[in-house]
């Protein structure tokens, strides 16, 4: 032993000489840090010396540098968050520049679970990380539709062009079948991922209570959040993933985490958006005395008795084109559509180290729709500080606070039914002016309506680690939303009486969490390692919301406070969607590693909610997952090509709260007086059902990560089966019960699917980056059980004058439609099949076929097409997303390109029908749109797609255009353009001159252009039910020019 | 050497795992899910409420009878139909119904357009089909092949036995499932050769009693027209359309006749000596558009025509039927009626004809001749 310490001193000793005697000679090296990717100077990079291992300095504000270092040593250049560089010096003194080139890799590699940090490698889930970069240059007014195409298995469809609200977002597949509304208002219940905003929940859908009959403001919390605030954005897709997040977790979680202060010189960051909507192609229309010659041939073509042609001369804007009245070219949609100029600004001011830090964002955003009378604007201020004191403690807060302000016009946000109708008016009339304009006009532009959407959010965390390894942590958020909105509708728009309709709404939710955390290692070389994660969380939430609706109030000036008058009062008071629930969870996790090869994860989870049924009050919620990292295999050692391997596999259930009050409890409801005493009565509209469980997720995931050739290639492949269990359907009750129906958990979805993502760093040079990423989603949904009464089919027929059916059908895809089978189009009148018993004519409504009608299948084989020949058909949901992205970089150039793709998907074009539709009445003062591009059945012999839509005299009984057939399904598939990105970032030493410390500037593009071979304008600008509905908001084209100018704060 | 043999077994490990690794790969990659987790396969839809509207079935024989009612409740399609169990009500089976006849079926659209019997006739053809059957639609024909030779009419004395009755079940399938429609019946009305048959006994097929003496059997009921505009009775001075008290001033007879073609139909007056009245004097009469019938042939008593049987061919609202379900004529002449005023009188008829042959429609004013001369 002591011959040991002998040994031991002397070669210390030994050591430390050599060491003085290396350092006898010394060379000064000194240079400049730079970021790869902003081509500026990098402050505070941390230079550090190898052997023997020391910090020597850090880089200056100008990314200068100087140490003095022996000879033959090895720098290293560290900063968090980028690749350490590594420098050999030899003997000379010199001038060198350091590159620092951003670690993709190690970004990606910190994963938040059950929200603590973790290393993704000790993970089994299924997890998605968005880097912040990716979500910027684009001012969109929701930053979600900029995550659309870049997760695998999140299928984003922007939708919708309204400013401030959302599109659809579905995680792996489709999790409900409930459906409100009917025809083009059908509306599929949203089952958004829950979002999670530095660990506070978020509930996306909360503005989709109504579906498309939006009341209140509906803009989305969502659109409340500025993008340039975003630090980074993760999705998580499998159940050992979402397990721990609980209730909401089932449709998957979407972390977004804001930026940190992290400089220690303060920084302040402007980003200026100017950019420009601009309205699609919109329909075409023969304007003035095209289209009074349009009609005039129609009639007299298609007259089927001189009436016909009398009933022109009894049509003043037919026959009395001298009239100045019925004179005119007046192009509509101008008139409602027109592009728009548009700003947005952000300042960014934070500092700190990890020690302390804080940051403050203030955002504005002012945005007008192409749609006139509507727009969007936000401000926002929010600020974050964080405290470390010392390794064992650290406090984090923040709050946001953010007004949105929306003008809806007329319209109900999502459907601008008014413009719609209006834009097909005859262009013959007058344009709208002072003497002359029609109430819908009026309505569409000059009708009040200020929303707004003040929404405050507050949140502390504090946590505390007792010994190493075992911490406490606690935080407690609310969240505060209060919704406005006041339309004021002039009388001029409105029959000569204005009115009033005005909602109130207030929203919170008190969230506490509080958390055990253990991590050990043990064992020899601490090759075992446990992690030990247990939390409770409460949700309190409430909602109430109110509205008046008043008529005839008395003129344009005085817009109120009115009175009740119960004549010209509309109903009002609290609406249905008034919220008051409480849910209580426990959760625990442990999680298990040898030597980062093999990694076990375990978790279990106790829900209770307020709107269970009183039988099930509490659900349990496990998941279990497994890891194994390959690569670690030292037989794996020899392949030098192979950077990264690991299989996952996990098992997982979630649940989700699917009852409401009154499907537990029923309702009672005032049922007037008796003997002047108010009573209350049992509704008997439906049975309250106690045993109402919540929907149920359960989910198996096997994936794989491999990183090729230092990660150069990296690939992450998943599969998954997904199943949606005890969904609500309500079922019809015989009338013997004395109660309409029964709300059940009969209804059971399965999607599986497949998600790849593939990135590849092909160039990576110097001044030349090339980054190419795709990945796609395969998702098929499988409907699993419905109440056994129906023998596996439910048809939801659909009364609306857009009579498209929906079947569900037990073991096909959920969502079929239901529609008459249209083959062609009958070239000629002997073409009609025949009856052969009875000699008779295929027809409908005693009315026979003819050439120029819809060839329908006659699916009963009865030769009369009615009710009966409805065939199963198509899928409204998409089958195949994804996306591609391209990132370059060239010296101080940057382009980045993104691309969506969706395929496979039925899409209703019942715009097309429509459009084609305003030919059916050509004595009406609608517009006439020209049909030459269309192939439209003219003559006898014709082959076409398009039945005759001219025959105006039939057209009522043979209905050629009905919504509900195959004609208008067509394959919904796309290939968008999304965004492009073009970027210069000025030369460093120029901008300083003028104060800055860095500026870039970028031109961007959103929805830039789109690839499909749909007949429509824009496959994507659909319901979630596939349907293309003439009455929705466009997306607009943005162009922007942005800048990032940083000021120059240091010395 | 042991050193050796244990890193052998080490090689071996790691061989077995890595192929191992691969199996597994392979296993989930190529197997799909719906096998793993045994999701059902979508089965075609057979709902549980599959009915018919009726199941007394009451074809009249002689004609073409296609009775609906099926309601399939939105099941899917192609349902397959079949006619089992058929049976009378004491057992015994019923054969009758399913033997195979030639009867026309359309093959092209009729249009009441057509400029010849063969024009016509290329429109239909025969085929051999089973006098009874039910169609993918789930409709029941009788073929107006079935005749009162070939199938036996409910019994005359108007009773419904057991005995007497068909019975018979419905089997309904798809690839969904099966569903069995039990005890249908059908009840065959006997052959009504032409419509209206307000002179033949319904059950019998003998006279038809007076419908207000229905139990003096000398009484006897008659087709009467269908419209009579200005008939005015020459020696009564009375409108013969418009008595009720006479109401059999004018009956009309359809009846065969020997001697023609096979194919033919004959319009013939009788005044009240039952002598024919020369069809010329009806003078408006547009006798080419008549009747759907070519050749026409007109004598001093008759106006013939070569037709196709049945009349109407199809229930299609054409010249010759304007409600489609029935022929129309109408024989018409006009004269100077008091005042100087054109007077026309109209002899209208509603009617069918179901069974080929040599057809002639009577007009017989029995009480008194209506009167051609001016006033």
């Amino acid at each position: 032993m002591r011959r040991k310490l002998l040994f031991y001193t002397a070669l210390f000793v030994c050591l430390i000489s050599l060491n003085l005697k290396a350092q006898a000679q010394t060379v000064t090296i000194s240079g400049t840090v730079m970021d790869k990717t902003t081509k500026t100077a990098f402050p505070g990079v941390t230079i550090v010396l190898e052997k023997p291992y020391k910090a020597l300095a850090q880089s200056g504000v100008d990314g200068h540098f100087s140490v003095t270092v022996p000879v033959n040593s090895t720098l290293k250049f560290n900063f968090i968050g980028y690749v350490t560089q590594t420098e050999k010096i030899g003997t000379v003194a010199k001038n060198i520049t350091v590159t620092m080139s951003e670690d993709q890799k190690s970004l990606a590699d910190v994963v938040i679970v059950a929200y603590q940090k973790r290393t993704k490698e000790t993970t089994t889930g299924s997890a998605t990380i968005i880097s912040g970069k990716e979500i910027q240059d684009i001012p969109v007014s929701n930053v979600e539709q900029l995550l659309q195409g870049k997760v695998a298995g999140l299928n984003i469809q922007n939708n919708t062009g309204a400013p401030g609200f959302r599109g659809s977002v579905q995680l792996r597949g489709l999790s409900t079948l409930s459906i409100s509304g009917s025809g083009n208002d059908s509306f599929l219940q949203p089952t958004s991922p829950l979002y999670i905003i530095d660990g506070v929940p978020l509930d996306a859908d909360k503005a989709a209570e109504f579906g498309f009959q939006t009341q209140g403001p509906g803009v989305s919390p969502l659109s409340l959040i500025p993008q340039e605030d975003i630090e980074s954005i993760q999705v998580m897709k499998d159940a050992q993933a979402t397990s721990l997040y609980g209730s909401r977790g089932a449709y998957g979680v979407i972390i977004i985490s804001t930026k940190r202060g992290n400089s220690k010189i303060p920084r302040v960051r402007l980003t200026s958006n100017f950019f420009v909507n601009a309205p699609p192609k919109l329909r075409e229309t023969l304007g003035g005395n095209s289209e009074r010659q349009a009609k005039l041939q129609q009639i007299i073509l298609n007259a089927t008795s001189i009436n016909d042609i009398r009933r022109i001369d009894a049509t003043p804007f037919l026959a009395d084109s001298l009239n100045a009245y019925w004179n005119n070219s007046t192009n509509w949609q101008d008139i409602f559509y027109a592009t728009t100029y548009n700003t947005e600004h952000n300042l960014a001011l934070d500092g700190g180290d990890p020690r302390f830090n804080y940051k403050a964002n203030l955002g504005l955003r002012t945005e007008n729709g192409v749609i006139k009378n509507t727009g969007f604007d936000r401000y926002n201020l929010s600020m974050n500080v964080e405290l470390k004191p010392n390794d064992k403690f650290r406090f984090f807060g923040s709050i946001y606070g953010s007004l949105g302000k929306q003008q809806k016009g007329d319209g109900l946000g999502l459907l601008q039914s008014g413009v719609a109708a209006n834009g097909q008016a005859s262009t013959l009339l007058p344009p709208p002016s002072f003497y002359q304009s029609s109430g819908g006009i009026i309505s569409a532009l000059k009708t009040n309506d200020d929303n707004s959407t003040r929404n405050i959010r507050s949140n502390v965390e504090g946590r505390y680690e007792f010994i190493p390894g075992f911490a406490i942590t606690s935080s407690l958020s609310y969240d505060y939303t209060s919704d406005g909105e006041a339309t004021f509708t002039p009388a001029a728009a409105n029959a000569q009486f204005a009115k009033v309709y005005d909602y109130v709404g207030r929203n919170y939710t008190l969230y506490n969490r509080n958390a055990i955390t253990y991590a050990k290692s043990f064992g020899s070389n601490g090759d075992h390692t446990i992690f030990v994660n247990t939390f409770n969380e409460i949700y309190k939430r409430g909602a109430q919301q109110g509205i008046i609706n008043q008529v005839r109030t008395p003129n344009d000036q005085y817009q109120g406070p009115l009175g009740f008058d119960s004549y010209n009062s509309r109903g009002g008071g609290v609406l249905s969607t008034y919220k008051n629930a409480t849910s209580a969870s426990f959760a625990a996790a442990l999680s298990y590693d040898y030597k980062k090869k093999y990694v076990a994860e375990l978790s279990y989870r106790l829900d209770g909610t307020s709107t269970s049924g009183l039988e099930n009050p509490y659900s349990k919620n496990p998941a279990i997952g497994v890891r194994y990292n390959f690569q670690k295999e030292t037989f794996f050692n020899n392949l030098s090509w192979l950077s990264t391997g690991s299989l996952r596999l996990t098992w997982g259930q979630n649940i989700v709260p699917s009852g409401t009050l009154q499907s537990i409890y029923g309702t009672y409801n005032l049922n007037g007086n008796y003997n002047n005493t108010p009573t209350i009565g049992i509704d008997y509209g439906f049975i309250p059902n106690p045993n109402l469980k919540p929907t149920t997720t359960t989910q198996w995931n096997f994936g794989f990560d491999l990183g090729l050739w230092q990660d150069k290639v990296y690939v992450v492949f998943d599969t998954y089966y997904k199943k949606v269990d005890n969904l609500l359907f309500d079922r019809p009750l015989t009338n013997s019960t004395g109660f309409g129906t029964i709300s059940s958990n009969d209804v059971g979805i399965a999607n599986y699917g497949y998600e790849l993502m593939i990135t590849g760093k092909l160039v990576t040079a110097k001044d030349f980056n090339l980054t190419m990423s795709a990945n796609g989603a395969i998702n098929r949904d499988v409907l699993l059980r419905i109440p056994q009464e129906y023998n596996g089919q439910v048809i939801k027929i659909d009364g609306s004058s857009y009579p498209q059916r929906i079947v569900y059908r037990v073991g096909r895809n959920t969502l079929s439609n239901y529609l008459h089978i249209n083959e062609g189009v009958y070239s000629r009148d002997t073409d009609v099949p025949v009856d052969p018993v009875t000699g008779k004519k295929y027809q409908t409504g005693g009315i026979p076929f003819l050439g120029g009608d819809p060839r329908w299948k006659d699916v009963n084989g009865d030769y009369i097409m009615d009710d009966r020949d409805y065939e199963i058909t198509g899928n409204s949901q998409p089958l195949v997303t994804g996306g591609i992205s391209t990132n370059i970089n060239y010296k101080k150039f940057g382009l980045n390109i993104y691309t969506t793709f969706t395929a496979k998907r039925t899409v209703l074009n019942n715009a097309l029908s429509d459009r084609l539709s305003i030919m059916r009445d050509p004595y009406s003062l609608l517009a006439v749109v020209p049909l030459n591009n269309l192939d439209i059945w003219r003559a006898q012999g014709d082959v076409s797609k398009y039945p005759t839509p001219y025959d105006y005299a039939r057209f009522n009984q043979i209905q050629p255009l009905r919504p509900d057939q195959t004609l208008w399904a067509e394959e919904g598939s796309y290939l968008k353009i999304n965004n492009v990105t073009f970027s210069y970032t000025f030369e460093k030493n120029f901008v300083r001159r003028f104060g800055f410390n860095n500026v870039r500037v970028y031109f961007s593009t959103n929805n830039l252009v789109t690839f499909s071979g749909y007949s429509g304008p824009n496959p994507e600008n659909v319901t979630s039910l596939g349907r293309d509905i003439s009455n929705g908001y466009p997306v607009p084209r943005l162009y922007n020019l942005g800048f990032n100018i940083e000021l120059n704060t240091g010395n | 050497m042991e050193f050796k043999k244990f890193k052998l077994i080490k090689q071996m490990q790691s061989t077995i795992k890595k192929e191992f690794i691969f199996l597994l790969f392979a296993a989930v990659i190529t197997s799909s899910c719906r096998k793993i987790f045994n999701l059902p396969k979508e089965k075609e839809y057979l709902s549980n409420n599959v009915n018919f509207a009726n199941k007394i079935l009451e074809p009249v024989l002689g004609r073409t009878n296609l009775i609906g009612g099926f309601n399939g409740d939105n099941s899917t399609q192609p349902i397959h139909f079949e006619i089992v169990n058929a049976r009378y009500g004491d057992g015994r089976p019923v054969t009758d119904i399913f033997q195979k006849a030639q009867t026309y079926v359309w093959t092209a659209a009729y249009t009441g357009t057509e400029k010849s019997l063969a024009e016509i006739e290329a429109k239909r053809h025969l085929e051999e089909h089973p006098l009874f059957e039910i169609r993918s639609s789930g409709e029941f024909i009788m073929w107006p092949s079935a005749t009162n030779d070939l199938v036996t009419p409910r019994p005359a004395d108007s009773t419904n036995y057991p005995q007497d009755t068909r019975f018979f079940d419905v089997k309904i399938t798809n690839t969904g499932g099966e569903r069995l429609i039990r005890d249908f019946q059908i009840r065959p009305w006997r052959e009504r050769p032409y419509d209206p048959a307000d002179d033949m006994n319904l059950y019998t097929g003998g006279p038809a009693p007076f419908p207000e003496t229905p139990y003096n059997v000398l009484s006897r009921n008659y087709i009467r027209p269908s419209r009579m505009d200005n008939v005015v009775g020459d020696s009564t001075d009375i409108d013969l359309g418009n008595d009720n008290y006479h109401r059999n001033n004018v009956l009309v007879y359809i009846r065969p006749f020997t001697g023609g073609n096979g194919h033919s139909l004959r319009f013939k007056v009788l005044n009240k000596d039952s002598v024919a009245i020369d069809p010329a004097l009806f003078n408006e009469t547009e006798w080419v558009r008549l009747v759907h019938g070519f050749n026409l042939v007109k004598t001093k008593e008759y106006v013939q025509y070569d037709v196709a049987y049945p009349i109407p061919l199809v229930n299609l609202s054409t010249i010759y039927a304007p409600g489609g379900s029935n022929a129309y004529i109408e024989l018409k002449y006009s004269r100077t009626g008091f005042g100087q005023q054109r007077v026309t009188t109209v002899l209208g008829l509603n009617f069918g004809i179901y069974r080929a042959g040599d057809w002639e429609i009577v007009f017989h004013f029995r009480k008194d001749n209506p009167r051609f001369k001016d006033e």
